[in-house]
């Protein structure tokens, strides 16, 4: 009796182990940068995009003392804030990072390193051609650390 | 005689159970059978089709993607310089993206997949006693290597913004006239629309950087459409 009761209560389990769906995730620590980001959408001041700036850094610096990956895009997305401040080597070296974390991201880097290269300020002269080259437009002197306009 | 006493209650306990989880769902495997034959890692994000009335519901509605994208387990690029880029070769308005662009988004980014959205619902309804606000959105993944679509999902949420607090009377209703207006007014669409891609994104499949990965062909979901109210 005690072996049949036994084998139920397995089967029980197995059962309630079917319906609850496992709700762990990834760890990211990701901060609040969904309502620092809308800030700078809705007010584009210097104010809010420093502080973008340092979150994004806050974000990089606290998942490396947690032991978490940096979340995807963070690394890329501050370099190219710093591209866009003529800090060419710097952002560089965070596409890099951008790489090493996520081997996913290679071609993308490899494509906006180019530009990079070859457009040390500003963002608006990228092309995709044929899908493989970017090609440089014109606007290199334009001022730094200013975001787009909405 | 004495087993029979003893299963007849457990029986009906495992039918509790069972019926417990059952009703009106579908295992992510029948749902998306594509997206475990492709297995995509990395996501690009389009700049949503907009089809309110709202103009700055795409903008702001880009800042809430990147997070719920993570937690399933993708790459998900950066959007902030995805969108410059693709602003800077006139693919800002993605009502024109066609097939022949998947194979660049491909080229140049990488992306295994690409996430179309399309906002259905960014608006306000305020009928002087009632007010809500609602987001809604319609999402399709589809292959760069096959233009499938791997995955597709819709959402909506509508935040009830009705005033019910002060006592009766003729003054009463004044005040929550008022009330109801100003929460209308002032809710805002953002926390809402990251509600919404919860909703949405949980029935995605999960990528490499889920634990889950691969092994939630069977979890079960509940079909497209979910409508939430609160």
């Amino acid at each position: 009796m005690k072996t049949v009761i036994s084998l139920l209560a397995v089967f029980v389990f197995t059962l309630l182990a079917g319906c609850i769906t496992p709700h762990n995730r990834p760890t990211y620590i990701w901060q609040n940068y969904s309502s620092s980001l809308y800030n700078l959408k809705k007010t584009p001041t210097d104010t809010n995009l420093k502080n973008h700036k340092e979150l994004l850094l806050n974000i990089i610096e606290e998942s490396k003392k947690e032991n978490c990956r940096v979340p995807p895009g963070v690394y890329c997305e501050y370099g190219y804030l710093l591209l866009k401040d003529g800090q060419k080597e710097e952002a560089l070296r965070y596409f890099d990072l951008e790489e090493q974390t996520y081997p996913e991201s290679k071609i993308f880097i490899k494509n906006l390193k180019a530009y990079a290269t070859k457009n040390t300020n500003k963002n608006d002269a990228a092309k995709i051609d044929d899908g493989k080259q970017i090609e440089e437009n014109k606007g290199n002197d334009n001022k730094p650390g200013k975001t787009e306009g909405n | 005689m004495r087993n029979k006493a003893v299963f007849l209650p457990i029986f009906i306990f495992l039918i509790v159970l069972i019926s417990a989880c059952a009703p009106t769902k579908i295992a992510k495997k029948d749902a998306f059978p594509e997206m475990y034959n492709e297995r995509p890692l990395s996501i690009l994000v389009l700049p949503p089709i907009n089809v309110t009335t709202a103009a700055d519901a795409k903008e702001y509605y880009l800042t809430t993607i990147a997070e719920p994208i993570s937690y399933a387990g993708y790459y998900i690029f950066p959007i902030e310089v995805t969108s410059d880029i693709l602003k800077s070769v006139g693919l800002f308005d993605t009502e024109i993206v066609s097939e022949l662009h998947l194979q660049k988004f491909k080229e140049f980014f990488g992306a295994d997949a690409v996430l179309f959205v399309k906002i259905v619902k960014w608006d306000t309804n305020y009928a002087v006693l009632a007010g809500n606000v609602t987001v809604g959105v319609e999402c399709v993944l589809k292959s760069t290597t096959t233009s499938k679509n791997l995955w597709q999902y819709d959402g909506i949420v509508v935040v009830d913004t009705t005033s019910r607090s002060s006592g009766g009377g003729l003054f009463g209703l004044v005040v929550n006239v008022v009330a109801t207006a100003i929460a209308t007014a002032k809710t805002d669409y953002v926390p809402i629309a990251r509600r919404v891609n919860y909703l949405v994104i949980r029935s995605m499949p999960y990528g490499k950087y889920h634990p889950g990965f691969n092994i939630d062909r069977d979890v079960e979901i509940l079909p497209r459409k979910i409508r939430t109210h609160k």
